[in-house]
């Protein structure tokens, strides 16, 4: 009799070292988002430091995110403007800038800098903790480490991103109105009545909620690295650069999800 | 019977093809000191964390008062837990709190107390580990003596029944070591704690234990005192003490 499986699925993913690695990965990282809500929605919560957490988080990345902001709204206004300026459409420069910022370009840059510098100072913190033992010092005092270090921060990465991206946001545009007046005068006023005028609900709503997936994302992935990385220097080194890779990665995938989601609407 | 506080029988633990521990009996009486002195890689850091729940044995029990680790769930372990203080090798302290906030950091697992008597705690063990004015230090401007003795104190704030002791004079001067064994044993007579010290510092074990027991290749090749394993005739026990 012909076989309808010709050849054994597990013993062929076995001879990809590479796919059976993925796989493995895929259910630890599942396993793991698992019983993050499962401690997240089980008492004691650790309210003080999940206060601790969101203030580092986002005072850790506030400067880095407002310079970089201001410079996407400036190169984006400065970038833009020959080509409206080609179709007589320069009065358009607010409202298209703003679009693309808000919508897209503001959360999608502050999500992969949060990344490259939250994330991978948790991945490589939590890493550092469980080299040292002090993961598990907490255990044998009988404190759950897990809802301590891990549900603290990501939860604190996912309040914080969305208020950093909103602040970022506010901030490029203000470098897109500096962008404008290099080269002729535009009022503050006439910028921003442009800028508002344009965006509406649907563009300000799904891009706002995407961010909260960013966060979550990226908070539990380098806790995830750094939670499990193995022993030594070394493995801190690992955890911290798998943090911002898979973090990055992570944010682009959900960023598409987003799109198609949002599209079905719109 | 009564009086045995830690019971482990026929413990195994493999990681891989790599049989760690083969067979160890031990039994540690109340307010006994014993320590385990093996040779590097031999095991014992991993029959400690067997002790406490770090690691799950493949096969054997461990029984802490009379309690079986294996019978028990999440909770019942994180009651046992707080009966026992867990010295690590590296100390283990919390880089990110000051040596206040690293002392309170165990009393979370209690009910809350008034911050009176959480400070008038945190004086005591500081005292008993005469470290007074680092109060307010961070763990990275304390040397590794004192690092050691505040990892102790913060596993004493909880006034535990058991202390284990992993390597606790690994790395220190030879002056430093002397210190934190002489201090160890002042916290036993102060506490009447019951002590697992595991290490490989002969001096140590000298000053600290009553009982000695040797571990080589995953079992328990000699048990005894400190005269009794000097005096023994066994090849690897004398080398040992050599």
């Amino acid at each position: 009799m012909k076989r309808l499986i010709p050849i054994d699925i597990e013993t062929n993913l076995n001879r990809i070292p590479l796919l059976s690695g993925f796989f493995n990965a895929v259910s630890k990282l599942t396993l793991f988002v698992l019983r993050f809500f499962k401690e997240a929605l089980k008492p004691p919560y650790e309210f003080s430091e999940l206060a601790k957490q969101s203030y580092q988080v986002g005072n850790r990345s506030f400067a880095l995110i407002a310079i970089t902001a201001f410079i996407m709204g400036l190169v984006l206004t400065i970038q833009s403007r020959p080509v409206l300026a080609e179709f007589g459409a320069t009065s358009w420069l607010p409202s298209m800038v703003a679009v693309s910022i808000v919508r897209e370009i503001g959360p999608v840059i502050t999500a992969v800098i949060f990344a490259g510098k939250v994330g991978s100072g948790i991945g490589a913190e939590l890493a550092s903790m469980k080299v040292t033992e002090q993961i598990d010092a907490m255990e044998v005092s009988g404190i759950n480490p897990f809802k301590y270090v891990v549900v603290t921060r990501v939860i604190a990465t996912t309040l914080m991103l969305p208020v950093l991206v909103a602040f970022a946001d506010a901030v490029a545009l203000y470098g897109s109105y500096f962008g404008a007046n290099l080269k002729e005068v535009v009022s503050f006023h006439l910028f921003f009545s442009e800028v508002f005028g344009k965006l509406d609900f649907s563009d300000v709503f799904p891009a706002f909620i995407k961010t909260f997936f960013f966060g979550f994302s990226i908070g539990i992935i380098s806790c995830y690295t750094g939670y499990n990385a193995g022993n030594g220097t070394e493995g801190v080194g690992k955890a911290a650069n798998a943090a911002v890779v898979f973090g990055s990665l992570l944010v682009f995938l959900v960023d598409m999800i987003a799109v198609q989601i949002t599209s079905l609407f719109t | 019977m009564e009086d045995i506080v830690v019971k482990i029988e026929h413990l195994k633990k493999s990681f891989g093809n790599n049989h760690v521990l083969a067979d160890i009996n031990l039994q540690v009486k109340k307010g006994e000191n014993l320590a385990i002195l093996g040779k590097s890689g031999t095991g014992k850091s991993v029959l400690i964390k067997c002790l406490v729940g770090l690691l799950n044995a493949d096969e054997g029990e461990i029984s802490i008062f009379g309690k079986s680790l294996a019978d028990i769930d999440e909770n019942g372990l994180n009651e046992v837990r707080k009966k026992i203080g867990f010295v690590f090798q590296s100390a283990a302290l919390y880089d990110s709190l000051s040596v206040r906030e690293n002392l309170e950091f165990p009393l979370r697992a209690q009910p809350a107390k008034p911050q009176h008597e959480v400070d008038a705690l945190v004086e005591e063990v500081l005292q008993n580990v005469d470290l007074k004015d680092a109060i307010d230090k961070m763990p990275s401007e304390l040397s590794g003596g004192m690092r050691k003795r505040i990892g102790l104190a913060r596993s004493l704030i909880l006034r535990p029944d058991i202390m284990l002791y992993d390597e606790p004079t690994t790395g220190l001067d030879p002056i430093t070591s002397k210190e934190i064994s002489k201090l160890i044993l002042d916290m036993q007579h102060k506490y009447k704690t019951t002590s697992v010290i595991i290490t490989h510092d002969i001096e140590c074990a000298h000053i600290t234990a009553n009982r000695l027991a040797i571990i080589d290749k995953g079992l328990c090749v000699a048990e005894g005192t400190f005269d009794e394993m000097i005096k023994s005739e066994d090849k690897f026990v004398k080398a040992f003490f050599k």
